[in-house]
């Protein structure tokens, strides 16, 4: 099957892209910006996408007297001749007939095809070439513009050795393609997942815009995630239970826990400080039960004095710090140490989702959750990782955090401070990175997104969070211009380490039979083998 | 040294006031004239001229002179054959001596079968006994100057028209046009010893109207001469000889005295043929017959005695000349009046046949040229030495 | 003068009588047809191609002028029946520009080296002629050389015969139309109003 050809090479430079002519058997509206283009040079073939699309004549004089255009003799002889579509093209990756290039793939194109090479669609053979065939490291997450039917893969492997972010306006399909990303990252296993699901997405069920159930990890890994809840009544409600709990006690928060709460629970600096003096006062792991058991009216001007602060600042710190006492979750001693309890889920492989329940639009769970339970675990890695001593075999397997509403935990002002930050800057030195769930980029640390080694985008209509995504990819321009024409849903720009070069793909299914079955319902020898390796896992052996 | 403008402005006004007396003065001695030829008895006049010696040539006039008639209509089905020559005189500036003489041929089929034939072939005379004319008792000889290569084209001009009439067939009437006078210029031809008019006459002209006479014979051939803007004067000098009061007539005798203008004949003189004709005539109307009494025609003519009428073709007054077998024969005299009318008609005031003879015969200037420089070029390659004189060098190459 | 013979070959049109390496013309055996504008005309030996650009009737001599002689005649054949001079003193030419030519058998649309002789036999040519050359259409940019109005004319009356010639007229003329497009690139109005004429 031969494809017809595009158009050729006529003009344009390596730094703002190459003109294709477009050949005038080609209807000019089936050409989409953003999909991909294959140039045949002499002795390299290039990849890369349409980046624009630009109507010229070659008589100005077009523009004053166009053609009759009641005629369809001349209007159609003039278009591909008189009146032509040229089509910008960068090249980005290029691949030599020379054997040892064959062998690694294509590359980042350092030059140019010349005038009148030929450029044509891009086939499914060039999308294997480029992107890979799916394989253990490979995941299939959708297909390129204009070839449906094609398979197109992000290196998984590259993807979980930095953190990754994936943004669009609420509505737009992030979810999705998180959900496809935790199967894919849990499929092939290349890492071990622990969710922070908010809004109770992930885990067991979620819906989809018309409201109808969609399957979360739980369900099509049964025996490979372990689902924790914050709320148990919610699951009850849903009939299913909970593979545990998780409580809070209070001699697991420190100061630096509720730093991070000062923005959502409205507290001064001063107030902030406060409890750090506090923690000195009455120690770590009581402060805040001997800070919250003292009766506001009474010893608190005392206490005052005793610290050194005013008595205002610590009133309305007690104020606000009795949100946390309402949160059913955080208690004053908690039955088990629900840290532990996850180390201990992540240790043997098994990925984790803690759900919020009722607490899916409480910004103060979430963000105290996540920050708290991420920094303890972090904590775990970092002494796992220094004692291994460069032993790979002793190391702990890769943990990829997944957290959303990111722009609230990493804003300038506090990306420094969180562990978020920090994970982000360590680049995965000690084994952890981050999945960054967000539809406000603009509001996240710009040093935190420059440390994002793969970003997936939606749709976004705000003009800084377009900058704030593109901040320091390269071809920043040419993606700004795609990046404003993707259509609502489904299709996303993904950049970064998984793929060798920028492209726009339509994501792949996600909610029917086949979607799920792909995901590796299967019913063969494997499987079976897959699900008693799950329960010696999950249960230890002889259990 | 330019002229005097105002002198010269000066008389020619008193020349045009002299003009314009004369003109009035002119216009009714003319209506006299006419008159006058309206009271003439032509029988009188030609007894008169026989009796006396009249210093002017005069024609044998019919007895009514002012007699005219109107054409009728030519028939649609008929033939014209007309030729023309055009001569390149011998160049008394070359060593050798050439003449060229291109005579046309032309034949113009009208009616059911239209069609054209045009074309002309040249002769060239170089060697002796083509550019000398040679008395056969004597040994003399006359070269083939100016005006005698004019007779002879003349004479080869009725000669191809012989032929021309030969070989065609076509049995509807046929105008054989012969473009001037019939008669060969009587003067000029005087000026040669007589075996010129021997060769030339009898030798190759009159055999040549034998021949178109004996094809009148069988067919209807009209063989005519068309003079344009006739210089003739014989009808007019007629006139003279009706009001001279001296019987017999003698004018050396009793006016060989007396300056021009007091003769008694001199009221009614000065008129050309045509002045009076072209108040005589209508358009297309012709005159009656006169017939030619020129010395040449008598001794040499023969049966070919020359009649001549005037014809008024609308355009001008023409005087048409025919041989005594086409006078004496009404059907072919008519015809010739109407063909030649139509002829006038279709060539826009001149007959169109004759016209296209004459442009087939025109030698162009650069052919010309062409023939006098393939001779030098002919000669220099024999060295023969080509030198002309100064003053035509001179004119050649114009130098400041 | 031409004699009134009738040519043996019905399709030989007349002679040579002017002749330029990129044009010639042709002195017609009739008065007044000779070939059309834009038809496609070879001479012999050898066989040069050329289309017809001008068809010309004047005086033969060229120091006489026809004059209107119709006045009472009722219709201009009647002047040709009552004045038959008239045929013997006119001519009619054509004057074609050349568009390729055959070298042993094989046709090239490029200008010969040399532009046929004087006196040589033009031809008319048949439909397999003018469909065989038009297979290709190299010949373009020399038809449409010259002052643009005429070029074009004589371009648009040169392709619309030759479509004619095709087993689908309208495919053909859509790819000269897309062969003049490349041509007249830089000039949109003139390919507009060529393209206009191919129809």
């Amino acid at each position: 099957m031969s494809i017809d050809r595009l158009g050729i090479i006529i003009g344009g430079s390596w730094a703002n892209g190459l003109d294709i002519k477009l050949n005038s058997s080609f209807e000019i509206e089936d050409v989409i910006v953003g999909s991909l283009v294959t140039v045949q040079g002499k002795n390299s073939r290039f990849f890369g996408i349409i980046s624009d699309m630009v109507l010229e004549a070659s008589d100005q004089s077009l523009r004053s007297s166009p053609p009759d255009i009641d005629d369809p003799f001349i209007t159609k002889i003039i278009s591909g001749t008189g009146a032509f579509t040229v089509i910008k093209f960068s090249p980005h990756l290029s691949i030599t007939n020379k054997a040892n290039s064959i062998l690694h793939g294509p590359e980042p194109a350092l030059t140019i095809p010349s005038h009148f090479a030929s450029a044509f669609p891009a086939s499914d053979s060039d999308i294997n070439l480029i992107y890979g065939k799916e394989d253990e490291k490979h995941l299939w997450i959708g297909s390129p513009l204009g070839l449906e039917d094609s398979r197109l893969c992000i290196d998984l492997e590259r993807l979980v050795q930095r953190s990754t972010g994936v943004f669009g306006r609420s509505g737009t399909g992030k979810t999705f393609l998180t959900r496809i990303l935790l199967a894919g990252i849990l499929q092939k296993g290349v890492a071990t997942n622990l969710v922070f699901d908010m809004h109770n997405d992930y885990g067991y069920q979620g819906t989809n815009e018309k409201g109808n159930p969609v399957k979360g990890l739980k369900l099509l890994f049964p025996n490979r995630v372990a689902l924790f809840s914050l709320d148990r009544d919610s699951f009850v409600r849903r009939k299913v239970s909970p593979d545990a709990e998780v409580k809070i006690g209070y001699a697991e928060i420190t100061p630096d826990d509720i730093r991070i709460l000062a923005e959502t629970l409205d507290l001064s600096h001063l107030a902030v400080e406060a409890t750090y003096r506090l923690a000195q006062f009455y120690g770590q792991s009581n402060w805040l039960r001997e800070f919250l058991s003292i009766d506001p009216r009474d010893e608190l001007n005392e206490l005052a004095k005793s610290l050194n602060e005013f008595p205002s600042t610590l009133g309305s710190l007690h104020r606000k710090l009795e949100r946390l006492k309402r949160l059913s979750f955080v208690t004053e001693t908690a039955p088990e140490d629900a840290v532990t309890r996850i180390l201990e889920y992540l240790n043997r492989g098994i990925h984790v989702v803690l759900e919020f329940g009722k607490y899916y639009d409480d910004y103060l769970a979430y963000i105290f959750v996540t920050n708290l339970l991420t920094r303890r675990i972090h904590e775990q890695y970092v002494r796992r990782v220094e004692e291994s001593m460069g032993d790979q075999s002793k190391e702990p397997r890769p943990l990829v955090i997944t957290i959303e509403e990111a722009h609230r935990f990493l804003t300038p002002a506090i990306a420094s401070q969180t562990i978020f930050g920090n994970i982000a800057r360590e680049m995965r030195k000690y084994k952890v990175s981050l999945l960054i769930v967000d539809q406000r980029p603009s509001g996240i640390d710009e040093e935190v997104l420059s440390q994002l080694g793969t970003r997936m985008t939606y749709r976004l209509d705000n003009e800084r969070d377009v900058d704030a995504v593109l901040a320091g990819a390269s071809g920043a321009r040419e993606l700004r211009r795609v990046l404003s024409r993707l259509d609502s849903r489904q299709q996303a720009l993904i950049f970064g380490d998984a793929l060798p070069m920028p492209t726009v793909i339509r994501t792949r299914d996600y909610g029917t039979n086949e979607s799920y079955q792909e995901f590796g319902l299967k019913n063969s020898v494997d499987h079976q083998k897959q699900m008693e390796q799950d329960a010696k896992d999950l249960f230890g052996d002889g259990e | 040294m330019s002229i005097d403008i105002h002198k010269l402005q000066f008389n020619l006004d008193a020349l045009a006031s002299r003009l314009k007396g004369q003109a009035s003065q002119r216009r009714n001695r003319l209506q006299q004239a006419i008159r006058q030829m309206g009271y003439l008895n032509g029988q009188v006049i030609n007894e008169k001229r026989m009796r006396g010696k009249f210093a002017w040539p005069i024609p044998t006039f019919p007895s009514n002179p002012t007699s005219h008639y109107a054409t009728m209509l030519p028939p649609q089905d008929y033939s014209v054959l007309a030729t023309d020559g055009s001569r390149i005189d011998i160049d008394d500036e070359l060593p050798v001596k050439c003449a060229l003489l291109n005579i046309s041929k032309v034949l113009l089929n009208y009616g059911f079968t239209p069609n054209a034939e045009l074309s002309s072939e040249s002769q060239f005379f170089t060697e002796d006994d083509q550019l000398f004319f040679t008395d056969t008792s004597s040994t003399r000889s006359q070269i083939l100057d100016k005006p005698l290569l004019g007779l002879k084209s003349s004479v080869e001009e009725l000669v191809s028209l012989a032929e021309l009439a030969e070989n065609s067939n076509s049995k509807v009437p046929t105008l054989a046009l012969v473009d001037g006078s019939l008669i060969l210029w009587g003067q000029t031809i005087q000026a040669y010893p007589d075996y010129i008019s021997q060769i030339l006459i009898n030798e190759t002209f009159l055999p040549a109207l034998d021949k178109l006479k004996k094809i009148t014979s069988s067919r209807p051939l009209i063989l005519a001469g068309y003079i344009s803007l006739p210089a003739s004067t014989g009808v007019a000098d007629g006139l003279r000889l009706s009001i001279c009061p001296y019987e017999p007539v003698s004018c050396d005798y009793h006016c060989g005295h007396l300056e021009r203008g007091k003769r008694e004949c001199d009221s009614i003189g000065g008129f050309l043929d045509r002045d009076l004709f072209s108040h005589i005539l209508q358009p297309g109307q012709r005159s009656d017959l006169f017939v030619s009494t020129s010395s040449i025609v008598r001794e040499y003519y023969g049966g070919h005695a020359i009649s001549f009428y005037y014809l008024n073709t609308g355009e001008e007054i023409a005087r048409i000349e025919v041989p005594k077998w086409i006078a004496e024969n009404e059907n072919l005299l008519n015809l010739s009046h109407s063909l030649i009318l139509d002829q006038c008609e279709k060539g826009l005031g001149y007959p169109v046949a004759l016209m296209e003879a004459h442009e087939q015969a025109v030698i162009p200037q650069h052919d010309r040229e062409l023939f006098r420089q393939m001779i030098e070029e002919t000669l220099e390659k024999e060295h023969v030495s080509v030198y002309t004189s100064q003053k035509t060098r001179s004119k050649k190459l114009r130098s400041l | 003068m031409l004699s009134e013979h009738k040519s043996p070959d019905l399709s030989r049109i007349g002679e040579v009588v002017e002749a330029t390496s990129i044009s010639f013309t042709v002195h017609c055996y009739e008065l007044h047809l000779g070939a059309p504008l834009g038809a496609l005309i070879k001479t012999d030996t050898p066989e040069i191609f050329a289309v017809v650009n001008n068809v010309s009737t004047s005086s033969i001599d060229p120091t006489r002028r026809p004059v209107a002689r119709g006045q009472d005649e009722k219709d201009s054949d009647s002047v040709y029946l009552h004045n038959p001079q008239l045929k013997k003193l006119l001519k009619t030419e054509i004057h074609a520009l050349i568009v390729g030519h055959k070298d042993n058998n094989n046709l090239h649309q490029y200008l010969p080296a040399l532009p046929p002789r004087i006196h040589a036999f033009a031809h008319h040519c048949n439909i397999d002629d003018l469909r065989k050359f038009t297979q290709k259409l190299g010949f373009l940019p020399l038809l449409l050389e010259g002052p643009p109005t005429l070029a074009d004319e004589i371009t648009s009356a040169f392709l619309r015969q030759a479509a004619l010639t095709h087993p689908d007229p309208d495919s053909f003329l859509f790819t000269s139309g897309q062969e003049v497009a490349q041509l007249l690139g830089n000039d949109l109005r003139r390919l507009n109003s060529l393209l206009r004429r191919l129809k």
